[in-house]
């Protein structure tokens, strides 16, 4: 077998143990093939991702379309990985060690990302309210002739927007949507009718976390990289690789939406996770994960956390510059100014309009996600009820 | 200053023609522009006066803290009619076509900042009034209190180790499919005003803050009615690790909140957006549906999480339970999301029925597996019915409310029944009714097999052949009677409950033979008869009419 870069001294690992080996039959020879080919498409296509995330043109590193493209990935691996442990070897296998507990264990960890699917799909609706909010602003500041009233209307918009940005660690972020009827009399704390509004609309408050009380998207992710071991040289071509290869390419996705999208509870999550580097298909995803971990440790120190995406970032960025021509607004507006403004206003509009048109598909692959996780996952555990058992004479 | 000239002209008698031609001209031109500008000063003037009693209205309201709406019908009307005309008044403005040095430049934006005033206003106003007259929602109108908290169902810790199981194992009396019924969610005096301010906002183009108050206002509520019925969000992970018991109760109230909730709430929910939007198009179906959506994906997804969870053989008649509900919702469930926007929900819906689907066939399977492993050590004491017998037998009762589902569920799996037909054909009544039976009748006979032969594998630990019999005899005959005596007659048929019979007859025959033949060899010639003699020996006569009556009696108390 041709040793490509990628694979490094992995390969030759496999290749020297099958060396040592006396007697192989056929349906061995024929497993290493797959595992080594699916090794090099895991690298192929996130060594993909990874070049892609260099755009600067918006569709980088946890913008919608990378995201998408990062979920298609997953479908591919797993649906590889899949194929390599239920087809290539003999069923009975999975329930030998050690995939007798690597795999029980696995599941343990895809039932958790399924509830991080969950999550970041609610939260998906949030940023939806960022966009719907930022819409306004757009419409608002669109119209000619301009006046004091567009850019009211604007700015009260591009306020609440950045009220919901604003998540601080551990909050209730959902709190402020009630912001958004708000508008003045939230400021206006002492009058008893708004004081009233606000405690009964407190009330729920509470209600509309999308998880259960307690639910911790950084616990989950912690909890699903914990175990994440690496398998040691001897058993690198056992069927223990590839579980542990889809392992590591689950919690990274994970991962990686959580850090994009404000699901509940962010508070504390993991900006890297151990990876062995000498391992050759994991080159892109380790530099993936150096990115992304840079990215959020920037923003946290801003206080702005409100998800990496890349598309909330440039809203944000453009909502606070309008803010500024909103404050310092008079009538008549000078024509420079507002010819720089319609140019900031554009940019959020198309910002919108990708929101717009890749929010809906981005929730759709998300559940494609997590159905597909349910059935594989279904299937193996199958797979390991009828090796464990005898099964009694049916009809 | 025209007039000064025609006087100065007029007095001048010796005016050529053409000069006065001329001025003639001059003064219809001068005349025409002076009409024309009062016109205009008369229409804009016009314009500013509206604007500026409209301007005070709104901004009257400006500094009062109150809501207009508490403050009565008449101050609402009024400010919707001041919010109206200065939407008309921007209409009009905007299609004078002004420049910008005009003044009426100036009156366009004063009557943008009016409207925007307003429309500020309305939204707050607008929120307002969908909280407080919210009406919350309460289930004991929908008869929603039926046996809820049954602390648990007489026998329903069903294990198959559990020695304490009751012979009543009660199926959960949900009630049958309720009908639709339309709840008022928001006090219907309401309605109207909030129609006004929405129509209102929308020819306003404030359409976007006006569906942004009402889907978070209505989410809010949603919410409150899924905590109102006790069912928490909890996450799959939860769900999976929850141990039987509250599990059982989550299923029971899950079951019932999904029946209210979809054909109540949601139906008038739904009402309720088409209330308020019903004049501006599809903003009724999307609003509803953006209400909506995350409770639903909420209560769908707990059905999620029970399909994933281990099929446990006690799991199944809940799990029957969900799949019967559900099905049962999905014409519902489709109607009120049949748009696209929908399309997320129902695709889900569909997604969680086929996996519970999936989850009744591996729990019917491992039903099976539990059935034929069930091992025990010991002979059962007494010989009686085994509890393992009456567990399966009055599961199997309970089983044959849901024959229908189940018909069509295991059908797919069923090699062995030639007559099954496909799904896709729709067959008379008399065919479906026999189809139907046999593959439950597979199913069921298999399983009545597999506990016979259970059973008899648990006669073998006797010792004693005449209990090993007595053990079988009763528990054919309970089989027998539980199938006899219920609608699992029409499954297993006559002709299974006559080889019951005869098999009980059977062991029962069996039974008197072994206990009573040692007693019966007693009684027989051979040895008696001394050899070489005819005579009877009579010592041995005694002794053996003796035994006999000894070993009567000791069989007889057994």
């Amino acid at each position: 077998m041709p040793a490509t870069d990628n694979q490094g001294s992995f390969l030759n690992r496999i290749s020297i143990r099958r060396n040592q080996v006396v007697s192989m039959d056929g349906n061995h020879e024929q497993e290493l093939e797959d595992l080594e080919l699916f090794q090099k498409h895991v690298a192929d296509r996130f060594a993909d991702l990874l070049s892609q995330s260099e755009d600067t043109l918006g569709d980088g590193l946890l913008s919608i379309s990378w995201l998408r493209k990062l979920l298609d990935v997953f479908l591919c691996c797993e649906a590889e990985y899949k194929a390599i442990l239920l087809l290539g070897r003999d069923p009975s296998q999975i329930s030998k060690p050690p995939l007798d507990k690597l795999v029980p264990e696995f599941h343990d960890r895809v039932v958790k990302a399924l509830d991080v699917c969950n999550a970041v799909s609610h939260a998906v609706e949030t940023v939806r309210n960022y966009q719907k909010l930022a819409e306004i602003a757009v419409t608002a500041l669109e119209q000619r002739p301009i006046g004091d009233g567009q850019v009211r209307r604007a700015k009260k918009a591009l306020n609440s927007l950045m009220i919901l940005l604003e998540e601080k660690e551990g909050s209730n972020h959902k709190s402020t949507e009630r912001a958004w009827s708000f508008g003045r009399r939230s400021t206006n704390a002492t009058t008893s009718s708004s004081k009233d509004r606000a405690t009964s609309a407190s009330q729920f408050r509470s209600l509309s976390w999308s998880m259960s009380r307690g639910w911790s998207a950084a616990k989950q992710i912690q909890a699903m990289s914990s175990n994440l071991v690496a398998p040691r040289g001897g058993e690198s071509s056992s069927p223990a690789l590839p579980v542990y290869i889809m392992s590591t390419i689950t919690v990274f996705v994970m991962w990686a939406l959580v850090a994009a999208i404000p699901c509940q509870e962010r508070n504390g999550l993991l900006t890297h996770f151990p990876v062995p580097k000498q391992l050759g298909w994991a080159q892109s995803i380790i530099a993936l994960q150096e990115k992304i971990g840079e990215e959020w440790k920037k923003k946290k120190e801003k206080n702005r956390l409100a998800g990496l995406l890349e598309e909330t970032q440039r809203i944000e960025k453009l909502g606070v510059s309008l803010i500024v021509f909103a404050d310092s607004f008079q009538f008549p507006p000078e024509a420079d100014r507002l010819e720089e403004v319609a140019v900031q206003v554009a940019e959020l509009g198309e910002t919108c309009k990708k929101m717009e048109e890749g929010l809906v598909p981005l929730q759709q692959q998300i559940r494609e996600v997590f159905h597909r996780i349910v059935r594989s996952r279904t299937e193996v555990l199958d797979l390991l009820d009828q090796g464990g058992k005898v099964t009694a004479p049916v009809m | 200053a025209a007039r000064h000239i025609v006087k100065a002209l007029g007095s001048n008698k010796k005016l050529t023609f053409s000069a006065r031609k001329t001025l003639a001209e001059l003064g219809t031109q001068l005349s025409t522009i002076a009409a024309l500008n009062e016109t205009k000063g008369d229409g804009v003037s016009e314009i500013e006066d509206r604007l500026c009693a409209v301007e005070e209205k709104i901004l009257s309201w400006e500094e009062d803290q109150s809501m207009i709406w508490d403050s009565g019908p008449e101050e609402a009307s009024e400010y919707l009619n001041a919010a109206d005309e200065a939407r008309k008044l921007t209409e009009r403005l905007e299609s004078l076509c002004l420049n910008k040095d005009d003044d009426e430049y100036k009156l366009l934006h004063r009557a943008h900042n009016v409207l925007q005033k307003a429309m500020e206003r309305l939204e707050e106003e607008f929120s307002h009034l969908l909280f407080e007259n919210r009406q919350p929602f309460e289930p004991e109108h929908v008869s929603f209190r039926s046996s809820e908290e049954d602390v648990l169902d007489e026998g329903s810790i069903i294990s198959f180790g559990d020695e304490s199981i009751e012979d009543s194992l009660q199926r959960d009396s949900v009630s049958r499919a309720s009908e639709e019924y339309i709840l008022d969610l928001v006090h219907p005096d309401v309605i109207p005003e909030l129609r006004c301010i929405a129509n209102l906002m929308f020819n306003s183009n404030y359409d976007q803050e006006c569906y942004q108050a009402y889907t978070s206002a209505r989410k809010d509520a949603l919410d409150e009615c899924l905590f109102i019925l006790e069912m928490e969000k909890q996450s799959i992970e939860d769900v999976l690790k929850m141990e039987w018991v509250s599990l059982n109760s989550k299923i029971k109230r899950w079951v019932r909140t999904m029946k209210i909730f979809v054909r109540v709430y949601l139906a008038s929910e739904k009402c309720l957006s088409h209330q308020i939007f019903g004049e501006l198009g599809a903003v009724c179906v999307d609003s509803f549906v953006e209400a909506s959506k995350a409770s639903m994906l909420q209560l769908l997804n707990f059905g999620e999480a029970m399909s994933i969870g281990p099929h446990q053989p006690e799991k199944l008649s809940r799990i029957l339970d969900m799949y019967e509900v559900l099905s049962d919702l999905l014409p519902d469930i489709d109607a009120l999301y049949s748009d696209e926007v929908g399309s997320p929900v129902r695709i889900e819906c569909h997604e969680v029925l086929s996996r519970l689907g999936d989850s009744v066939r591996a729990t019917f399977l491992e039903f099976k597996n539990a059935i034929a492993s069930n091992v025990s050590t010991n002979p059962f004491a007494g010989g009686g019915i085994h509890h393992l017998t009456r567990y399966v037998m009055n599961y199997v009762k309970i089983l044959t409310d849901y024959c229908e589902i189940l018909n069509f569920l295991l059908k797919d799996r069923d090699e062995d029944d030639p007559s099954s037909l496909s799904p896709d054909m729709s067959p008379t009544k008399e065919e479906e009714n026999k189809s139907s039976i046999s593959t439950m009748a597979c199913h069921f006979q298999s399983i009545a097999s597999i506990l016979e032969s259970n059973l008899d594998g648990k006669s073998k630990l006797y010792k004693d052949a005449s209990l090993q019999h007595f053990f079988l005899m009763n528990n054919i005959y309970y089989m027998a009677q539980k199938v006899k005596g219920s609608e699992l007659r029409h499954i297993f048929g006559d002709e299974w409950i006559r080889k019951c019979n005869r098999k009980f007859q059977q062991h029962a025959m069996n039974y008197e033979r072994a206990s009573w033949s040692s007693i019966l060899s007693l009684l027989k010639d051979e040895g008696i008869q001394n050899p070489g003699s005819n005579s009877i020996s009579k010592t041995l006569l005694k002794e053996r009419i003796r035994s006999f009556y000894i070993a009567f009696e000791e069989t007889y108390k057994t």
